[in-house]
């Protein structure tokens, strides 16, 4: 098996993984710690007339009950400022925190949160999108225009953010166009459900807190504690015991600053972890559902002459980080196709549901299935292989994209080529009840500033301390590659410290897939600064000019002359009697691609792309046409993510994109009751697939040099890979019943009505 | 709440005369209380350590399956695979491999959910459950048993030992499919057993029962207008009555019209799979998994 | 409030341990909280994620939806088990080699599973082993690194008790 074959890359923390001795958050005991347990509203949308904690704060055990009266009153959020700790005045979904309680154990907390009275005035629940935009609908938030509004985030009535791209004449082009195809589709909500539910534990010492938290951005969850509880940066410590999965899920500040408080009113050490019922329904990271209407115009060869489109995002009942959804879906719904006139108009529609969040590639796994379902559909229309209709109409190096970038070197082209030739699309014969479904997909590279530094000790041995933050992707794991790769040394040479806010430099952490992006970056930078160090101690030792001077395997050596040289650790040795060895780094700022002759409204930096990554997927697919079940049995994907650096993580990363995608392709689909409360918030009932279930994964990447990308030419690549894959097999459907299932997901049922509604027809 | 372990069979009907309740594996009543559906009884007697109850005993006219028999030892016993192949298909299909390790037939039966796996090949079977307490003995046929959702008929006092199936005569065959979102981890949203004995090319008996479309296991009656009809004839005319028949809810797993449709096929596959069997052929257990995708016939 | 407390010895990875537990406890958490050894991960309410998988007299269970009580007098085994001292158990080794751990939540449960199968079934087929580790879930991996572990550790495991 091809996996074997790879060259072995044993993760530093695998061990302590594999041997069951590594802590995860909610492994950690400390002296008098409590059990901190929250009450929730229970209600989606209601005036709070009576909020009484007095009987639950008479339970012998129950150390403290906190609300929104305890804590400081604050307003938070990205983009619109809507949200507080705890309720106030308001409940407006039914996973919102009322009050936290600490107890001496658990079932003693349950009983107090149980004890809790709440007395609501019920308000009209908006939970239909379409409704919810219609000028007479009952709003979420009364007064947007009274929070704190940040950003180009244009809004009114319940729309969050109103974002749309535009360039040249759509409608005019639309109107000459010789072929013209509508389609809608509408997406349901989705979750990121890392196995691990998330656990919090605070403990204070005078002033200052340090709280062990399973986050994916541990200098978000501190800046969350600083702004919500009004403290001071350097009085709040965020620790990151190991992470059990995060897909998102676990970026932003959570429960943190809520267990901080708890723990300074209960003056002991809390502890908090979700119940898989409440991982799913309380917190603000719910894939949001999406509607979209798309319209796109071909002329007689099948180019794309324009595409028109609009969008409509549950955004749930606060703005979590979600405040750019609309213009990233509208960029997928655009998607990497050459469209020189285009006007894509997206809204982020306030509902009383669960807050949506960033989720593995936000926007995108759905935009993409719409667009390229409604690709298949494009080719079909004029009679055109779908392979060949992309073929036709994506971007290449050199031409312009839908909202006027021009790119750089990009290989998308070969991506498809290299995915329909694995799969052999065309060649391989199939049975009638198999089809093969091609889709294709983008997601961009993010700048943030990071930071590193790094020490190298009298041993020769080095250590960087780092902002990153290791969720599982393994990337974490490829700095201390990027490290020893400047310094000459082995990878086993370099130890990391990290997930520790008050060691490191800032960053951002395990998100938007940019660890290697940018905290690799800072820790090239740092290790440079070493390097230089070791040049200049060896340049003198060895009687050369440092510029000379190559650092490999443990060794510094004169260029040309490999009998000059001088072991490493002696000029550690040597360095710790006199100047140590130090280095740090910061990313420099890298420039945002340029977008010419298009308009966008609500600018959130969605509207080019940055050393973007391409992705295509083909799906190979059974469908038992009697029950509408599918089963995906092969999946071809290739993606151009730049350079690969750690290939046995970046094979993992692609392949857990694609099973996460597959999910979300047939089984995952949150729903909802009329009271907009999640129905199916057990592991039973949203259905993860199975290893039973898993396809063939065949994966090949696309090296080629990418212009202003990341360390070596790395791009990003944890999100990428749960982009396209349901995209695929939607068209493996359609293929096979005939015209698309347009929900998402794809479920039997829906296979069937779909088949159904054909017959009828 | 008290906690014991049965060391014999007289020792755990005293302990239910006494008030407590039997847990076997514990994959129903255990997990039932940790959802926050209530708590867990006052009393409790495990009778997971009775060699009385894990055995499976081969009699001349009737097979006795023990109720402590579990899922794993029910998909592999040679007996049951062969002879009564439908229960060694549902019990193959059970949760994952620990549930099945440790989940009961007694507890599938006892837990009395109209979507429990094993009950439909028990119904076409013709099983009944012998029911014992301190004082008696008695067998009732599971109709008799299973009065709705969760609800059974027996005694509080009332420890089910076993289930009585009757052999099976020559050429027969038995069948259970059931609709599956994944392949495993799954709980049935529709499933039907079928179980069939022909005269050479044609059906002498078939008896079809169904699951999740009812409040209890539903068996499709009217079926005795397909004796003599051919296997395909028999096949569909089962899938008819069975969506005809089936009074299936709308939840969360599917609508009532997708259930009503998706029974008919599980209802035909079934008989088509249970016939095959009688014809000799070998289709291995589960039918699901040998047959593919959602049970593709 | 049950007040109901049972002293009860549980024997885990051939160490005997006295406990004083409530009968409603579940097995998971008195690994975890009372004995102390946390390899052992819970994350559902409800048998439905495997993260809790343990053996019983060499079996697998969902610990979290198990009575501790009902373990007593039988042979428990945690992942906290599986390496002989330092040595890693070729489970282990092999699920790192592959890259069949990532965030590592299910991992232990992965390789109480495997274990399992492998003990009953030496020669499995890939069908074999997707069907043995189906009831424990992984968000991150895709399964295709933790199947090819499985499937060489039970070639190696084979070499060794054929030579
Ligand atoms: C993850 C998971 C997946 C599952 N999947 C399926 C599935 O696919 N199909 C399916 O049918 N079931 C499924 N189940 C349910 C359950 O596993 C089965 O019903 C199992 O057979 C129950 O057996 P048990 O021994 O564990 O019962 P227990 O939980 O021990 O008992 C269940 C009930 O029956 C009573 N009882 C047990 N034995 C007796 C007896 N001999 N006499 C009288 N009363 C008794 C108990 O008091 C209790 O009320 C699943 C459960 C889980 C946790
Ligand atoms: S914690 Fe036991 S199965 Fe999820
Ligand atoms: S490695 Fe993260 S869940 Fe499996």
């Amino acid at each position: 098996m091809a996996i074997t074959d790879l060259p072995t890359f044993v993760r530093a923390d695998g061990p302590d993984k594999v041997t069951g001795s590594g802590r995860y958050t909610a492994d950690m005991t400390l002296t008098g710690m409590l059990a901190a347990k929250f009450r929730y509203a229970g209600v989606s949308h209601a005036r709070i007339t009576k909020l009484d904690v007095s009987a639950a704060k008479a339970i012998p055990g129950v150390f403290a009950v906190i609300t929104a009266d305890d804590v400081p009153d604050v307003r938070y959020s990205y983009g619109i400022a809507d949200r507080t700790l705890f309720a106030k005045g308001v409940v407006r979904y039914d996973g919102e925190v009322l009050a936290a309680v600490a107890a001496i154990s658990p079932e003693v907390a349950q009983r107090a949160v149980d004890a809790i009275v709440v007395e609501y005035d019920e308000l009209p629940i908006v939970t239909d999108l379409e409704a919810a935009v219609a000028d007479d609908s009952p709003l979420v938030h009364d007064d947007l225009d009274g929070y704190a509004i940040t950003g180009d985030t244009p809004h009114h009535g319940n729309v969050g953010t109103h974002s749309s791209i535009e360039m040249g004449d759509p409608d005019a082009a639309m109107a000459a166009a010789h072929t013209v195809v509508s389609s809608r589709f509408v997406a349901d909500a989705s979750h990121a459900v890392p196995i691990e539910p998330r656990a919090v534990i605070a403990q204070w010492e005078g002033d200052k807190v340090t709280i062990w938290t399973s986050t994916q951005v541990p200098f978000d969850a501190r800046n969350g504690v600083c702004e919500t509880l009004e403290m001071p940066t350097t009085k709040v410590r965020v620790i990151v015991p190991h992470v059990g999965g995060g897909f998102g899920g676990k970026c932003g500040p959570h429960y943190e600053p809520h267990i901080a408080a708890l723990a300074r009113a209960a003056k002991r050490p809390c502890k908090l972890v979700f119940s898989r019922w409440e991982e799913f329904t309380a917190p603000d990271r719910r894939r949001e559902g999406m509607i979209v209407d798309v319209t796109t115009g071909l002329d007689a060869e099948g180019n794309i002459v324009a595409r028109t489109g609009e969008l409509l995002l549950d955004n749930g009942a606060y703005m979590a980080d979600s405040s750019f959804f609309a213009q990233a879906a509208a960029m997928h719904v655009a998607g990497p196709y050459t469209i020189p006139n285009v006007r894509i108009d997206a809204q982020l529609v306030y509902t009383n549901h669960q807050p949506s969040g960033s989720v593995r590639a936000p926007t995108a796994p759905q935009g993409c299935w719409a667009v390229e379902s409604h690709t298949d559909e494009l080719a079909a229309a004029i009679g055109m292989d779908p392979l060949d209709f992309r073929r036709r109409n994506i971007v290449r190096t050199g031409d312009v994209g839908p909202t006027g970038q021009t790119y750089e070197e990009i290989g998308l082209d070969r991506c498809l080529d290299m995915a329909a030739e694995s799969a052999g699309w065309g060649t391989t014969e199939l049975p009638d009840d198999e089809a093969f479904g091609i889709s294709i997909g983008w997601w961009p590279s993010f700048h943030m500033p990071a930071g590193a530094y790094m020490k190298m000790h009298a041993d020769g041995k080095v250590q960087v301390i780092t902002g990153a933050n290791e969720c599982g992707t393994g990337s974490v794991m490829t700095l201390r590659m990027l490290a020893a790769d400047e310094l000459g040394l082995d990878q086993t040479d370099v130890e990391l410290v990290y997930q520790d806010t008050a060691a490191a430099p800032d960053g951002p952490g395990a998100s938007g897939s940019m660890t290697l992006f940018n905290h690799g970056r800072a820790v090239e930078k740092a290790a440079k600064e070493i390097a230089g160090q070791l040049r200049e101690l060896a340049a003198t030792k060895l009687e050369a000019s440092a510029a000379d001077i190559v650092l490999a395997d443990g060794a510094a050596s004169v260029a040309g002359t490999p009998t000059k040289s001088v072991p490493i650790v002696e000029l550690a040795e040597a360095a710790a009697e006199g100047e140590l060895l130090l280095g740090s780094g910061s990313t420099d700022e890298l420039e945002w691609p340029e977008i010419k002759g298009s308009s966008c409204l609500g600018e959130q930096g969605f509207s080019s792309f940055m050393a973007p990554q391409f992705i295509c997927h083909v799906a190979r697919v059974r469908l038992d046409k009697d029950t509408g079940v599918a089963r995906v049995l092969e999946v071809h994907a290739v993606h151009d993510s730049g350079t690969i650096l750690n290939p046995v993580a970046a094979h993992g990363q692609v392949e857990g994109g694609i099973l996460m995608g597959i999910g979300q392709a047939l089984t995952e689909g949150t729903q909802y009751d009329e009271t907009g409360s999640q129905r199916n918030a057990a592991l039973l009932e949203y259905k993860l697939q199975t290893i039973a279930d898993a396809p063939e994964i065949h994966t090949q990447f696309v090296e080629i040099h990418t212009p202003n990308a990341g360390p070596k030419g790395a791009k990003g690549l944890a999100e990428a890979p749960n982009v396209p894959t349901a995209g695929a097999i939607s068209n493996a459907i359609a293929a096979l019943i005939g015209r698309p299932v347009r929900q998402l997901p794809m479920t039997a049922e829906r296979v069937w009505s779909t088949i159904a509604e054909e017959v009828t027809a | 709440m008290s906690f014991a372990v049965a060391t014999s069979l007289d020792d755990a009907l005293a302990a239910m005369a006494a008030g407590a309740r039997p847990i076997a594996g514990g994959t129903d009543l255990v997990v039932g209380s940790r959802q926050g559906k209530g708590a867990l009884p006052d009393a409790i007697i495990a009778i997971d350590r009775l060699p009385e109850l894990a055995a499976i005993e081969v009699g001349d006219d009737v097979t006795r399956i023990g109720a402590g028999v579990t899922h794993a030892t029910l998909m592999t016993d040679a007996t049951v695979v062969d002879q009564f192949s439908s229960i060694a298909d549902a019990a193959a299909l059970v949760g994952s491999p620990a549930t099945r390790n440790v989940g009961t037939l007694g507890g599938n039966v006892m837990n009395g959910s109209p979507a429990m796996d094993t009950g439909a090949p028990l119904v076409v079977l013709g099983a009944e459950a012998e029911l014992r307490s301190v004082d008696a003995t008695r067998s009732v046929s599971l109709d008799e048993l299973w009065t709705g959702p969760g609800s059974t008929s027996a005694n509080a006092d009332e420890l089910c030992t076993a289930l009585l199936i009757p052999n099976r005569p020559a050429a027969s065959g038995s069948a259970y499919v059931r609709l599956e979102y994944r392949r495993a981890m799954e709980i049935a949203v529709v499933g039907a057993a079928a179980a069939v004995t022909l005269d050479g090319d044609t059906v002498s008996t078939v008896r079809v029962a169904l699951t999740a479309v009812a409040p209890t296991i539903l068996e499709v009656t009217g079926l005795d207008a397909v004796v003599g009809s051919t296997i395909d004839d028999a096949a569909v005319a089962a899938a008819t009555a069975a969506s005809e028949q089936a009074t299936p809810i709308s939840d969360l797993r599917a609508s009532d019209a997708y259930r009503r449709h998706t029974i008919g096929v599980m209802a035909r596959r079934a008989v088509d799979a249970a016939a095959r069997r009688a014809m000799g052929e070998t289709i291995a257990v589960p039918v699901n998994r040998a047959l593919g995708v959602g049970a593709v016939a | 409030m049950s007040t109901d407390i049972n002293a009860i010895e549980l024997t885990v990875n051939g160490v005997p341990y006295p406990v004083a537990i409530d009968t409603s406890r579940n097995l998971s958490g008195v690994l975890r909280n009372e004995i102390g050894l946390t390899g052992t991960k819970e994350g559902c309410d409800d048998c439905e994620c495997g993260a809790c998988m343990v053996l019983l007299d060499g079996q697998p269970i969902n610990s979290c939806s198990y009575l501790a009580v009902q373990a007593q007098g039988r042979e428990i085994t945690t992942v906290e088990g599986l390496a002989d001292g330092d040595e890693l158990h070729p489970l282990q080794r092999n699920i790192l080699a592959t890259g069949g751990v990532q965030c590592g939540f299910c991992t232990p449960g992965m390789l109480m599973s495997a274990q399992a199968l492998l003990d009953r079934n030496p020669d499995p087929s890939l069908e074999d082993i997707k069907i043995g580790l189906s009831g424990n879930l992984c968000r991150c991996t895709g399964y295709a690194r933790i199947l090819a572990a499985v499937d060489a550790t039970a070639v190696e495991l084979r070499g060794t008790s054929d030579s």
